[in-house]
């Protein structure tokens, strides 16, 4: 017998619990469906599940077997994508994401790094946003990210969680500039610069809602999808850019925020089954090293504690 | 027709996504089966919408005899399950009758009431509601004080304001299993919708109980979801709210003066881990209202007097 195909059956029927919605999703006929689930039944010797007029329910070896025939339809599909890999000659390729606004040299140096750790596996670098990132390792697009948090991270392996403090850029002739250090409320009546939005929507809106909470609200925001936008906008005297510390550009100057009040979260993250865990591991390690030794990040330790006051509307099973 | 149910899907998908959470929704209108969905056949986690299920196990349960609505219950303080609301926030022994419990249950989501209904009506016979109503994707797994003992243990800490201290650290959210559909009390936003359509329509359970029903949905207090997509005095919205860190639902129906009466279910995660979070909690009114209106358009060629 055709074992996956009939495998297949089972868990869209254990699934649905219902054998007309299981026979909409696989596209075929209910007939045909009952008749696979009581032959594959009658291979495995067991009932798989029990059937009244009413309900179809799992019987104790059909939860069991559910497990196991879930495993093996992904590794069936892993065959299937390894060797859609292999034809395309992507075998031993790492694809690997990383954010747009790491500078040249540190994804240079990450390379090269990755490079000397894992010779023989090639890297596909590609510049991509946490939300596309999240999106690409969960369809199997990518195998390893730089993700910028917080993200849906559900069913993903993370590095360490890497700290970067933002600060600003105000144009060099902006009475601000001449300060070491900025209070957030100081930019009030400016406009801001940010990366976009739809590029990671959590690190974006816990931004904004620290900076206002610190007496900054602008009112206008530009989205800057590029950094080299960000630049010319304060260039410009159009806005302020918050960002990490930039490297020197004319005209501009990079300025820390009095007690750092903001600071971007980085980690690697990867999806558990690629089979590509080693080249993954080494990734991480080299991706981990270069940003904190070149890009201004630092481990960290561990989060520091929320306070949380409960209220109401929003505790334990409001 | 079909162009104008996407554009409109399209905006709520947009809603969603200015209020950082992932969205999924389903409503219907009660009375002509018309319907709009996104990811509506979606498990998603229940939390306290478990009640729901609950009290129509309850009102079927009281229907047939099998329980006295009015029996009197003891609830001492330390048998009580944690909540912010109601009999759960109560420091001295209370007496109520199951119904009024039930009443308290929905109104306030108060655990306590919950978990005494929950003891009288029995796992089995939610599970037997949940299955004679056809709703084939919906399990309700465990009491209030089962998810509370869970997400201790998940969490690895003695209380629940130790959980949320600790929600920004890395990998504690995914520990969760509350908050993963596959693990905890479940549905789907269609299910969900369909139960609150069988409420109003009388099938759910007796007339009189669905009509008991319908009264306690209507006193739910909060105005901060399904109730904020609806700022007209003339509208009545009836619902169930459901919250668990990054978790906010509401289940309900939305009734014009003209007659139109649409069972709504929105089921969200937010993407911050934050207990505050109003954008997410409006947008459960927003994208409510946005699926109603769609339903409440007159169909091509077919004039309709509702205005």
């Amino acid at each position: 017998m055709n074992l996956v195909g009939h495998l297949q059956c089972f868990v869209a029927v254990a699934e649905e619990l219902h054998f007309g919605r299981a026979a909409d999703r696989l596209g075929m006929a209910q007939p045909p469906l009952s008749q696979r689930i009581k032959r594959l039944e009658r291979e495995l010797g067991v009932r798989l599940f029990e059937r009244s007029s009413r309900r179809v329910e799992l019987t104790a070896p059909g939860r069991l077997l559910l497990e196991e025939a879930r495993e093996i339809l992904a590794r069936v599909d892993r065959i299937h994508s390894l060797a859609e890999r292999a034809r395309r000659g992507e075998l031993g390729a790492l694809r690997a994401g990383v954010p747009a606004d790491l500078t040249g040299a540190v994804v240079a140096a990450l390379i090269a790094e990755f490079r000397a750790r894992c010779p023989e596996v090639r890297l596909e670098l590609r510049e991509i946003g946490t939300s596309e990132q999240v999106r690409a390792l969960a369809e199997g697009a990518l195998d390893v990210g730089v993700l910028r948090h917080p993200c849906e991270v559900r069913d993903l392996g993370l590095g360490s969680m890497l700290g970067q403090p933002v600060g600003v850029l105000v144009p060099s002739g902006d009475p601000l500039a001449a300060a070491p250090e900025v209070h957030l409320a100081d930019l009030a009546g400016r406009d801001l610069a940010l990366f976009a939005r739809d590029e990671a929507p959590g690190p974006y809106d816990e931004l904004l809602a620290a900076c206002r909470r610190h007496g900054y609200d602008p009112a206008a925001v530009h989205e800057a999808r590029q950094p080299q936008f960000a630049v010319g906008l304060v260039l410009a005297g159009s806005a302020v850019a918050l960002t990490p510390r930039t490297p020197d550009t004319p005209g501009v100057t990079w300025l820390p925020l009095v007690g750092e009040p903001l600071l971007l979260r980085v980690s690697c993250a990867w999806r558990r089954d690629t089979g590509h865990e080693h080249a993954v591991a080494e990734f991480t390690a080299a991706a981990t090293g270069v940003l904190c030794e070149q890009a201004g990040m630092s481990p960290l330790p561990s989060a520091p504690p929320r306070r949380v006051v409960p209220r109401p509307a929003s505790g334990f099973l409001a | 027709m079909k162009g104008r149910m996407d554009s409109r899907l399209d905006r709520i998908e947009a809603a969603f996504r200015d209020a950082g959470v992932t969205g999924y929704l389903h409503a219907v209108d009660v009375d002509s089966g018309r319907e709009i969905g996104l990811r509506a056949d979606e498990p998603v986690v229940l939390a306290s919408v478990f009640k729901v299920p609950l009290l129509v196990a309850f009102f079927r349960h009281a229907a047939a005899g099998r329980l006295d609505p009015a029996q009197q219950v003891t609830l001492r303080p330390e048998d009580r399950c944690a909540g912010p609301t109601g009999v759960s926030t109560l420091l001295d022994e209370v007496r109520m009758s199951l119904r009024d419990l039930a009443c308290l249950m929905i109104t306030v989501s108060d655990n306590a009431a919950a978990d005494a209904v929950f003891a009288a009506v029995g796992p089995e016979a939610v599970d037997a509601t949940v299955a004679e109503l056809g709703l084939h994707a919906t399990r309700v797994v465990g009491s209030g004080s089962d998810l509370h003992a869970m997400m201790l243990a998940d969490g690895g800490v003695d209380d629940l304001g130790e959980l949320w201290a600790r929600l920004g650290e890395p990998g504690v959210l995914q520990r969760l299993r509350a908050l993963d559909p596959l693990s905890t009390s479940r549905s789907t936003p269609r299910e969900m919708a369909r139960l609150m359509a069988k409420i109003w329509r009388d099938e759910a359970a007796p007339p009189a109980e669905c009509a008991q029903m319908r009264r306690i949905f209507g006193l739910q207090v909060w105005p901060h979801r399904l109730s904020s997509g609806f700022p007209y005095d003339d509208v009545r919205v009836s619902g169930k709210t459901g919250t668990l860190p990054t978790i906010r639902n509401e289940i309900g129906v939305v009734e014009y003066p003209d007659g139109g009466r649409y069972a709504v279910a929105v089921f969200t995660r937010s993407l911050l881990p934050t207990a505050v979070l109003p954008q997410a909690d409006a947008v459960i009114g927003t994208s409510a209202r946005l699926a109603v209106e769609a339903l409440r358009r007159p169909l091509p060629g077919r004039p309709q007097a509702r205005g």
